[in-house]
């Protein structure tokens, strides 16, 4: 060993484990990012999740939290790296190395291994999301609209990681060569890095400023709308920020007070205490960040249960195996037809029953768009489709015998009234869509039916008011509902010819979704205006494709048929499902790694604490204890926290949906528990694996 | 051989400045063995790293050798650094990847100049402290007093005009403390070097030609040895006691 390179290859050699674990942070971070992105991006995933819904800014949202946590991850990752490289660069530094004879040496190092573990995490994160994906196929659910696609501008977001990655090491190791004092950089892996101790009052605060923000980022949208009439703009997010702020303040409680106090034995954990007091920067920046990160992977979670249990409930709560709807110029099969069918799959039909309704214009309020963000509130003469039964068919279909006065309707809903926005509860007048004659109304109150609970919906009219409004009405106005049970035993090959015939016998005049309103398109196709339905805006549903999430979700004539639905249900929700169990994948899986590097981290830099101990004579048992109580708060708390706030915030959004928390959502959330459940076993058995190998790496027994 | 002229230095906490070395004066002459002593806070090592370029001072000059140390580039701090000091700190700072004889070889490295000769010092200052026999070894495989002498091997493989020890034997039991000051004294008597040494211990001060003390930033007083190593301890305690009771 005679020249510098030489002497920087074996330092560099000696460097292994610092240098594996550097490796092994951004190479997670990147498969992370990398496999989030592919799956954000994948036309398969796109195809499904409509463009503006919820699902995708959920998605997005988690990503944000995601790349946040990652970002944090690298960071802690690079600093971690250069606390121990400062004893050496800081030693050659006093030994009369110029900050110009380092530097070329250290670039090198740290370019190639930030290079080459965000350039493997990029490679590795393409298997990844390949091997996850079809893995959900294999074991889960296997369907066309499974296959996964992947669009490569995903690696755009990749390389941005990526360049941050390296950018991050590159600054780090500036910082480090810039100091002008030589011992701050020798001690700089000895320097103690304590937070700014707040009183005890610091962690009832952040719990007040979490509750704060969730509930002021969540009302804030619907407050802002209705003071200035305009659409929020997403600055209005950062009302969540007082969330983060307390969260810190939490994590910061836990790092300098811990939540037990001992007023019998205030020595209690005192080397515990001050281990974590004196890294405590760090550890907090570590629990915020798998705490925002559980949060997001539970928020995942819960999406399979709440939409699984209300499905599950709706589906079993139907008074009829088979419900569907279609219009009179259309020909769809009738009993006859569908009895013949029944027995060909060697079943029957019993319980049949047809009524008419007619499809009427309705009038109310709606939010009409001045341009920009802003809006104002307009009557609309012709604002909805309505589809309307009399009093006696209503009774026909469903068994209830209903009293509507004349000049008033009923609107028909769930039990629970959910879903009510889409229900116009505010018309004072119906219109006869050919002759254009109105008829003045009143809204009398809520029938409940859930089979007939849709998004457009329907509503119940005198039989006197039915007859007068139904004059000279076109087929094309007026439909039919019609429901049947399945005698004995129903049959997925039944259910499937049922839905494919009913499908083929309409014609193109109906391939359109629910959200497209012929009723409001005429009114401002006569006001000179173009219908957004028309425009590329809207999603177009095929004929050719009856078998799609989209075309089963959003198809305004779609039937309801309970062993269909039943029997689909995860085929037709796999991708939404597929998506969101990835994410909890992803997420619960950074912040273990985080907690796992984390404790193994405290592990290596208090070997000589644990070393003095032993020496003073403290037992395997007491030693043990220590290091459970080193590692404990940094799984416990961002579990609890990151569960216990997520599970909160969800209770909130189903009850802020329609004011109510129904029986289904309970159940939901019930269920949602259990999964949270499952999870923090499975985070205890990486706790418990941490612990062994923090043991294992302190020696002892 | 160093001459330190109205030296002072002050740490910046936001607003505050905080004085350390409030003007202090002092030399030490060529193939002397010098100790500065003090309470804690009283500027030792602050003193010490101005004279080894690593933190920069406020006022006065250092000159070592005919070279002053104010204001020169940090090209040239790091060429004084490697050419004509030499360091021996507490916790030795020996490179852990590195073997014993490899760390001697450092500062020769980084100046660019490993000969054959340079092999040669290398075998006379491992048999001069006692540590041929474990140059092949890793620092984490010898002794605290055996790091330590390597720390002085290598602090003289560059041949420096100033040897500079921060508390050498801070974390050495007696004896491997005893081991490191005959060191010091055979670098000084067998290679002409000259030695200066920050410590609390007044054992190993007594070894010194010169005890240094300082107080609140200032020189308190200045003891050359004129007599026989216990005697001279003694009188240094003395000094000592009377310094610390003009503090109380």
């Amino acid at each position: 060993m005679t020249t510098m390179k030489l002497l920087e290859k074996k330092l560099q050699k000696a460097d292994q484990k610092q240098a594996v674990l550097y490796l092994f942070c951004n190479f997670v971070s990147l498969v992370i990012i990398t496999a989030y992105s592919a799956m954000m991006l994948s036309p398969t995933v796109l195809l499904v999740l409509p463009q503006g819904g919820d699902s995708r800014k959920q998605m997005t949202a988690v990503f944000v939290l995601a790349l946040f946590g990652c970002t944090v991850f690298t960071v802690y990752a690079s600093c971690l790296f250069f606390r121990k490289k400062s004893r050496q660069l800081g030693t050659l530094m006093a030994l009369g190395a110029s900050r110009k004879r380092l530097a070329p040496g250290l670039f090198r190092e740290v370019l190639l291994l930030s290079g080459t573990s965000s350039f493997l995490g990029i490679l590795a994160g393409i298997p990844f999301v390949w091997l996850l994906w079809n893995g959900f196929r294999l074991f889960l659910v296997n369907s066309q609209e499974m296959t996964l696609k992947l669009d490569f501008r995903f690696l755009y977001l990749s390389a941005a990681f990526f360049v941050l990655v390296v950018a991050c090491s590159c600054i780090n190791a500036f910082r480090y060569l810039k100091r002008t004092n030589i011992m701050d950089v020798v001690r700089e892996e000895h320097r103690n890095e304590p937070v700014k101790q707040l009183g005890r009052w610091c962690g009832p605060l952040g719990f007040l400023l979490v509750l704060a923000g969730a509930v002021m980022g969540y009302s804030a949208p619907d407050v802002y709308m209705k003071l200035f009439h305009a659409y929020p703009n997403a600055l209005l997010n950062l009302l969540y920020a007082p969330v983060f702020a307390g969260l810190y303040l939490i994590m910061l409680h836990t790092v300098t007070h811990g939540w037990h106090i001992h007023r019998k034995n205030p020595y209690k954990n005192l080397i515990s205490r001050s281990m974590m007091k004196f890294q405590g920067k760090q550890t907090v920046n570590n629990l915020l960040v798998s705490t925002v990160l559980i949060a997001g992977g539970s928020f995942a979670m819960f999406y399979l249960p709440t939409l699984g249990v209300s499905s599950v409930l709706e589906t079993a709560s139907r008074p009829f195996d088979y419900f569907y709807h279609y219009r009179q110029d259309q020909h769809i099969p009738g009993e006859r037809e569908l009895s013949a069918m029944a027995r060909e799959h060697g079943t029957a039909i019993r319980d049949f029953r047809e009524v008419p309704y007619l499809s009427l214009g309705m009038d109310g309020t709606t939010q009409i768009e001045d341009g920009g963000n802003s809006f104002h509130i307009e009557y609309i003469e012709l604002l909805e489709e309505g589809k309307f039964f009399s009093e006696t068919d209503y009774e026909t279909l469903t068994g209830e015998k209903l009293s509507v006065k004349k000049g008033s309707y009923y609107a028909i809903s769930n039990e629970a009234e959910t879903g009510t926005f889409y229900i116009n509860t505010e018309a004072s007048k119906l219109t006869n869509m050919d002759t254009r004659q109105s008829l003045p109304v009143s809204f009398a109150g809520f029938a409940h039916y859930g089979l007939l609970s849709d998004r457009i919906g329907y509503y119940i009219l005198n039989d006197e008011d039915y007859s007068q409004i139904a004059r000279d009405l076109s087929p094309q106005w007026m439909g039919r509902c019609a429901c049947f049970n399945a005698d004995g035993t129903d049959s997925y090959e039944f259910a499937q010819d049922f839905f494919h015939t009913l499908v083929s016998s309409f014609g193109p005049e109906c391939e359109y979704p629910d959200t497209y309103d012929r009723v409001y398109k005429i009114y401002l196709n006569e006001q000179g205006e173009t219908y957004w339905g028309d425009t590329d805006q809207m999603s177009r549903l095929s004929y050719d494709h009856p078998d799609t999430t989209d075309f089963r979700t959003y198809w305004t004539y779609m039937p309801k048929s309970r062993m269909l639905d039943r029997s689909d249900f995860v085929k037709n929700f796999a991708v939404f499902l597929m998506m969101f169990l990835f994410i909890a994948i992803i997420c619960s899986l950074a912040a273990m790694v985080i907690g796992y590097t984390r404790c193994l981290t405290i592990a290596l830099n208090n070997r000589s604490v644990f070393e003095d101990l032993k020496r003073l004579g403290a037992s395997p048992a007491f030693l043990r204890r220590e290091i459970k109580s080193q590692a404990g708060p940094v799984f416990q708390f961002p579990g609890l926290m990151g569960m216990g706030i997520m599970y909160f915030l969800y209770f909130l959004i189903l009850l802020a949906n329609d004011g109510k928390f129904t029986t289904g959502e309970a159940i939901g959330m019930a269920a949602c528990f259990g999964l949270l459940l499952i999870f923090a076993g499975i985070y205890f058995l990486v706790y418990r694996f941490t612990v062994k190998s923090m043991c294992r790496q302190l020696e002892i027994l | 051989m160093l001459y330190v002229k109205n030296l002072h230095k002050s740490y910046q906490s936001g607003n505050k400045s905080y004085p350390v070395l409030k003007g202090i004066d002092l030399s030490v002459a060529d193939q002397e063995f010098t100790a500065v002593m003090g309470p804690s806070g009283s500027g030792k090592s602050t003193l010490l790293n101005c004279i080894s370029c690593y933190i920069p001072f406020d006022e006065g000059t250092i000159t070592l050798g005919s070279q002053q140390l104010k204001g020169l580039s940090e090209d040239a701090l790091a060429k004084v650094r490697n050419e004509k000091l030499g360091f021996v700190f507490q916790d030795f700072m020996l490179l852990d990847g590195l073997t014993i004889r490899e760390n001697i070889l450092v500062p020769r490295i980084i100046r660019g100049k490993v000969d054959k000769d340079t092999e040669k010092l290398t075998g006379q200052l491992l048999a001069l402290f006692g540590i041929e026999h474990i140059s092949d070894k890793y620092p984490a495989d010898v002794s605290g007093g055996e790091r330590q002498r390597t720390a002085v091997a290598r602090s003289l493989i560059n041949q420096p005009l100033l040897l500079l020890a921060d508390e050498p034997t801070g974390n050495l039991d007696s004896k491997s403390s005893r081991t490191v000051i005959e060191a010091f004294e055979d670098a000084r008597d067998q290679l002409g070097a000259s030695i200066f040494m920050v410590t609390h211990d007044s054992f190993a001060a007594s070894f010194c030609d010169r005890v240094i003390l300082l107080k609140d930033g200032r020189v308190y007083d200045n003891l050359k040895k004129e007599e026989s190593q216990s005697a001279f301890q003694d009188r240094l305690l003395a000094s000592i006691k009377k310094m610390s009771s003009e503090t109380v």
